[in-house]
């Protein structure tokens, strides 16, 4: 088996996106030619010359652009759930009526968030009938490590919420919003394994993807969904920072409290620390979706 | 038309075939040896554009088959070549041989 392990050295030379799917079938086809036998100069410089070529030619086009879109939209919904949190806050503080920015903008965000859910899941649901053929001829021991992994993470996700659930309710509203340092430090914690077991399952989902046989319409469906949904993470950073800005402008307040008044929050620091986080986030999420976009419209 | 797409697409054209069903066919034919880099990159492309397509769903030695995109191509890459094989006939045909070259040009 020492073929096998240069044979397996030698795909290196491809992304691992590309030896994903046709990684199993050409260390195949290089043992059929060698017979076991030492790999010859010719060959090795053949599948040099070929996986240099598929990385320069960008992370397994369709399938490479689609998985980018994927893990970009994981970490919007990151961004997105901070934007929510801070939000909380922000519409208590708005004066009533000098706010029509953020009064449009903050619908049109709920509205394209949900829109871009959906076709997500519509790039997901297409994926179904080559992920039961892919059941259905013994793939599961491929995909178990990633998928157990994210299921592990999701229970003790729940086993948190029920906790930290329990215990806001006996808190005042006050120790809810970070008065309470303990439980701020739990509702913290509570968010990273949130945010970790959404990328796991990301993970799991691209993985599982770069070993399926997508049919050539999937493929060019995909590259149709893509930019769609690029350019609804574009509307929606968009429509955020002008709340922000609205916000900004009509309660200063809210981000900022002058000295010497008490804040709606606790500090201002954590505050805009968050929005920070936020608009960096997003900022990349679009950006990785755009490159995504571009990619997947290869096919 | 050493194009490898165009042999593995004529290859197919008789039936399907995995990868190295495949170079033994294109070295039958075309006298051409394929690297299996360079066939799996030219299958890569083949199946991404739909002309071929992999027969089952997984498997270490899978095959592939034509598609009907993939038997238009073919179909439209040979009429191309059809057409510059015989423009390049008829154009030798009535050109001078190199000896009769010479002697026209030794006696002007």
């Amino acid at each position: 088996m020492n073929g096998d392990r240069s044979t397996r050295r030698l795909l290196a030379w491809y992304p691992p996106s590309w030896r994903a799917r046709y990684g199993e079938e050409l260390a195949a086809l290089i043992l059929d030619m060698t017979d076991g036998r030492q790999l010859s100069w010719r060959l090795r410089a053949d599948i040099a010359a070929a996986g240099t070529r598929e990385r320069l030619r960008g992370v397994g086009d369709a399938r490479g652009g689609g998985r980018l879109v994927l893990w970009a939209w994981a970490i919007f919904i990151i961004a997105g759930a901070i934007v929510a949190k801070t939000s909380e806050h922000w519409q208590t503080t708005l004066p009533v009526g000098g706010h029509w920015i953020a009064a449009a903008a903050f619908p049109a965000l709920t509205v394209l968030a949900i829109a871009t859910a959906l076709l997500v899941l519509a790039g997901i649901a297409l994926t179904i009938p080559s992920l039961i053929a892919f059941l259905q001829t013994g793939g599961w021991p491929k995909i178990r490590a990633w998928i157990l992994a994210a299921a592990a993470l999701s229970t003790a996700l729940v086993a948190a919420t029920v906790a930290i659930v329990a215990w806001a309710h006996g808190l005042t509203h006050a120790a809810r919003n970070g008065h309470d340092a303990l439980y701020a430090t739990a509702f913290l914690i509570w968010a990273a394994l949130a945010a970790i077991t959404l990328l796991a399952w990301t993970k799991a989902a691209t993985t599982t993807a770069n070993r399926l046989s997508l049919t050539p319409t999937t493929l060019h469906l995909h590259a149709r969904l893509a930019p769609a949904i690029a350019l609804a993470m574009t509307l929606m950073t968009t429509a955020t920072m002008m709340v922000w800005v609205a916000v900004a402008v009509a309660a200063p307040a809210s981000i900022r409290p002058p000295a010497g008044t008490a804040p709606s929050v606790p500090s201002d620091t954590p505050q805009a620390f968050a929005i920070l986080a936020a608009a960096g986030l997003m900022t990349f999420a679009t950006a990785l979706a755009g490159v995504g976009a571009r990619r997947a419209d290869s096919v | 038309m050493n194009d490898p797409t165009i042999l593995i697409l004529t290859s197919l054209s008789s039936g399907e075939r995995h990868g190295y069903a495949l170079l033994q066919d294109i070295e039958r034919f075309a006298g051409v040896r394929l690297g299996p880099g360079t066939l799996y990159g030219a299958i890569g492309r083949l199946e991404q554009r739909g002309m071929i397509e992999p027969v089952g769903d997984s498997g270490r030695r899978r095959p592939y088959r034509l598609t009907a995109a993939g038997s238009l191509e073919l179909e439209s890459s040979l009429a191309q070549m059809r057409t510059i094989v015989d423009e390049g006939t008829a154009r030798l045909g009535h050109r001078p041989a190199p000896a009769t070259m010479r002697t026209t040009e030794a006696l002007a």
